[in-house]
């Protein structure tokens, strides 16, 4: 990397470092000003009041951020209260889980996307791009919250084909320690990976089909087709790898659509990741669990954003050129 | 390349296969078996002082003994009925003490003795402010707790009434005090020990797969006796409707309550699912606050007024609302209380489904449509409040729409709050609303649910509504301590009685449990309050054994 590079990373990270930081004050606040307490419906408000007490909620909120942050460098988390155990505990176990979830989904929504994208371009207008573009259409225009029960229903609860819930078999895999209980995992992610991915592969497709159209109509292509050069080379070379560059800009764009659809898909699917886990810290008011879970999920996203800038650089010289000239890259 | 990619896919399947058959194991006798409960809410510990979720509750069942248990009658009054546990017999040394005589065989799970030191550190924790035990206001009543012998706990009562056997040994569950004297009282919420606990129960703790599931394993020592069933999983699942999907995908063995007429329906139709009914420990009220919103020291301008109250009670049509929302899942409860409670009787006397009466008593306290907008005012100021509910509960929210329709129908305006169960918490918790559709779920004693929820011991407590009636008072502590069994049961119903006829609240539904489990599990008991106390007891005959029954592990 040159000087100008090394230079434009470094002020990427400092930047980055002052966002998450930025996110997770915020967070901090807003979640300390919501209304509600972190004790359930039924618990005796003197025992909650104790617990309060205990967990040092009953102090005035600046001196909850600064020990927050005194703790938080110390490399310390904090504790759950709904949990009664330290956050970072929890996110170790559940992150992972998140992981497998968002990375099969953006597998299944980037390589149909990509496949189906290039697939309709070669066609453009023709019957497989008509029928193609309706469904993708029609896929994208699906919620997730209705997408993810109906899926559920059917092919857990009436034909039986995939686990209703959860991440594994609790009596034959309760831990993956075998190439059954591998297979038992990616059983249990079929039906939370298809609801996540299924929809991003479908706006993939689509977004996938007009960049390769707005490509095709350059004087590179043309010049190409003009020489003889094979309709599969052309496509492949010339015009996919030119619409990659959209293609980049979106898997960064990815990452917070695909933490925010954790949520849901792990709660209605029972995935032990750490959406259902944020999902149950926001409704327990546990206020440390929220703001680890918005410094997990800030970090991956601003980290998704910077892969994509890097990637964009490799991917384009036009854009190295900038960079080590001191300019600032620019994203979508 | 095909050719190889064909390879690699058929050896990986093998190999899965191979895997797959090794872990079907050949436990094909009495007492293998694997029981999977399809848990909705995941505990956040399983010491039983700190906990006070219905899952932990469960659990403890199992690892946790208590010195003797109600029944299946769940009579509460003097000791029939009680099955001994840890404590093989007890006698009275007189009428404020107690004596419990440890069954010599308890054991905790490495290996100790289960002693009468135990019970004297249980009762100390419990009553420990540090431990913020829910339990602890329940043990009120018991002055203190000593050892005679290794083996002989001592209870001294602070009074005579006619649940003391009940509150010595129906809260706590003994605690090994060799393992948790050295952690401190303020840190046992968050103690290792309660996501590893070692107990003296019928099942050991296996593993904690958070937010996945709880195994246990039973214990082939237990000086009770070997349990039925081999294995208990408790699987995590955040929703009620997928819960009750596992069962009836056969992916789960149990479902202890189906809630909805809806999902009892799906189940009964699943072919390897048996029903069981048993009574439900929940009711569900409307309750009014009877002081000012935010200021407790003020009453409220439109529920302090007793004939207020009575004529909002009178405009609901209970009947009607539980027979079109629960159907036969639910009954218009006798008063505050659950169908668990003894006392239950549905002839006690309550207020009539009566609009034209509702609407005289309002009248008669000026509540009148002076401008014609269907709202009555007095004063200019309408006849209008919040109910207040947790976005949570689909029947809840239900029951709401339908009361705010019945409301509407005496020239009554009601607003729905739904808000998250936290706020509805610190929102009740405060008196800061004007109605709340809360549910409370009883153990089978009238004494202390009434008494929480419902006496001045519940302001700043569970007594959102701040009801108070120093007869009614008088009353329940007449039945507490009543010489005989038919004296406390005429009080109680004279409290009942009292209590309805104040109207704090509208007594809306207590719900009858419905719980699904498969039809290969033999001796299946629901003991009504609390469904797993006697899983113990559970059996599946070596012809029924499934896979994961035989799994060896």
């Amino acid at each position: 990397m040159t000087g100008g590079g090394s230079a434009w990373l470094l002020r990427r990270l400092v930047a980055s470092v002052a966002i998450i930081f930025a996110v997770v004050t915020f967070i901090f606040i807003l979640i300390h000003l919501a209304p509600g307490k972190p004790c359930s419906e039924n618990l005796e408000p003197r025992v909650c009041d104790l617990l309060t007490h205990q967990f040092g909620l009953d102090q005035p909120i600046v001196v909850q951020y600064w020990r927050y942050l005194v703790e938080l460098a110390h490399g310390n988390l904090g504790m759950s209260f709904s949990l009664r155990r330290p956050v970072l505990d929890a996110l170790v176990e559940t992150v992972p889980f998140t992981l497998q979830l968002a990375g099969a989904a953006l597998a299944l929504d980037f390589l149909l996307g990509l496949g189906l994208g290039i697939y309709q371009a070669g066609r453009v207008n023709r019957l497989p791009d008509l029928a193609l573009g309706n469904a993708t259409l029609f896929v994208y225009s699906l919620p997730t919250f209705w997408l993810a029960p109906i899926l559920l229903l059917i092919f857990g609860e009436k034909l039986g084909w995939f686990p209703v819930g959860g991440a594994s078999d609790p009596i034959f895999c309760p831990v993956v320690d075998s190439l059954y209980c591998v297979g038992d995992r990616l059983w249990h992610l079929v039906l939370p990976a298809t609801t996540l991915g299924l929809v991003g592969a479908a706006g993939t497709a689509r977004f996938q089909r007009a960049a390769m159209l707005e490509v095709a109509s350059q004087d590179y292509v043309r010049t190409a087709r003009a020489k003889g050069v094979p309709e599969r080379q052309i496509v492949l070379r010339h015009q996919l790898r030119n619409a990659l560059l959209s293609f980049i800009t979106r898997f960064g764009l990815a990452f917070p659509f695909l933490l925010t659809g954790a949520v849901l898909v792990e709660t209605v699917f029972a995935w032990p990741g750490m959406g259902r886990l944020a999902f149950n810290a926001i409704l327990t008011r546990d206020y440390p669990l929220v703001t680890a879970s918005a410094l997990i999920a800030s970090t991956v996203v601003v980290a998704g954003n910077l892969l994509a800038d890097v990637l964009m650089g490799i991917a384009d010289p036009r854009l190295r050129v900038h960079a080590a000239a001191g300019a600032d890259i620019a994203t979508a | 390349m095909p050719r190889r990619s064909a390879l690699s896919f058929y050896i990986v399947l093998t190999a899965a296969t191979l895997g797959a058959c090794e872990r079907r194991g050949g436990c094909t006798t009495a007492g293998c078996g694997t029981l999977i409960d399809a848990a909705v809410v995941e505990p956040p510990t399983l010491l039983p002082p700190s906990t006070e979720d219905i899952v932990a509750s469960d659990i403890g069942e199992q690892l946790f003994l208590k010195l003797a248990d109600v029944g299946m009658s769940t009579n509460t009054d003097g000791d029939e009925d009680f099955q001994p546990l840890l404590a093989q017999r007890w006698e009275w040394d007189g009428p404020l003490t107690l004596v419990f005589h440890l069954d010599p065989r308890a054991r905790w799970q490495d290996g100790q003795p289960v002693t009468a030191a135990d019970v004297e550190f249980t009762f100390n924790a419990y009553n420990d402010s540090a431990v913020a035990s829910p339990f602890r206001p329940k043990l009120q009543r018991i002055e203190k707790v000593t050892t005679r012998d290794s083996l002989t706990a001592v209870f001294r009562f602070r009074e005579r009434y006619r649940e003391m056997f009940y509150d010595a040994v129906y809260h706590m569950r003994i605690l090994p005090a060799h393992l948790l004297r050295s952690v401190p009282r303020d840190q046992w919420r968050t103690a290792p020990f309660g996501r590893q606990p070692v107990g003296d129960g019928p099942y050991r703790f296996v593993r904690w797969q958070a937010a996945q599931s709880i195994e246990l394993v039973a214990d082939t020592n237990f000086f009770l006796g070997r349990p039925g069933i081999r294995r208990l999983i408790w699987r995590f699942t955040p929703s009620l409707p997928v819960a009750v999907q596992q069962v009836i995908a056969d992916q789960a063995d149990i479902r202890e309550q189906l809630v909805t007429p809806d999902f009892v329906e799906r189940a009964k139709a699943a072919k390897q699912l048996a029903i069981y009914s048993y009574r439900g420990n929940v009711y569900t009220f409307l309750s009014f606050n009877q002081r000012a919103p935010g200021d407790t020291s003020k009453p409220h301008p439109i529920f302090a007024d007793r004939d207020v109250r009575r004529a909002l009670t009178m405009a609901v049509d209970r009947a009607s609302l539980v027979k079109s929302t629960l159907g036969d899942l639910g009954q218009v409860p006798p008063g505050p209380i659950s169908a668990l409670v003894g006392i239950w009787d549905p002839d006690v006397r309550q207020l009539p489904y009566d609009t034209a009466q509702a609407a005289r008593l309002l009248n008669l306290h000026g509540w009148r449509d002076h401008d014609g907008d269907g709202i009555r005012d007095k004063d200019g100021q309408p006849l209008a409040f919040h109910i207040l509910v947790p976005s949570s509960s689909g029947l809840r929210k239900q029951y709401a729409r339908l009361l705010q329709e019945q409301f509407r129908a005496v020239g009554v305006r009601a607003e729905i709050d739904e808000l998250e169960g936290s706020v509805v918490a610190q929102r009740t918790g405060s008196g800061n609303f004007d109605t709340a559709l809360l549910s409370r779920s009883n153990d089978p004693s009238p004494g202390s649910g009434i008494t929480q929820s419902w006496t001045l011991a519940g302001f700043g407590g569970s007594n959102f509504g701040r009801y108070y009636n120093p007869e009614f008072e008088r009353i329940v502590q007449l039945a507490i301590s009543a010489p005989t069994r038919d004296r406390a049961r005429a009080l109680w119903r004279s409290a009942l009685e009292t209590i309805n006829a104040d109207a704090p609240a509208v007594f809306l539904y207590a719900l009858s449990n419905i719980g699904a489990v498969h039809k290969r599990v033999d001796n299946v008991q629901f003991r009504p309050d609390s469904w797993a106390a006697l899983l113990r007891t559970w059996r599946i005959p070596p012809d029924r054994l499934i896979d994961r029954d035989r799994v060896e592990r």
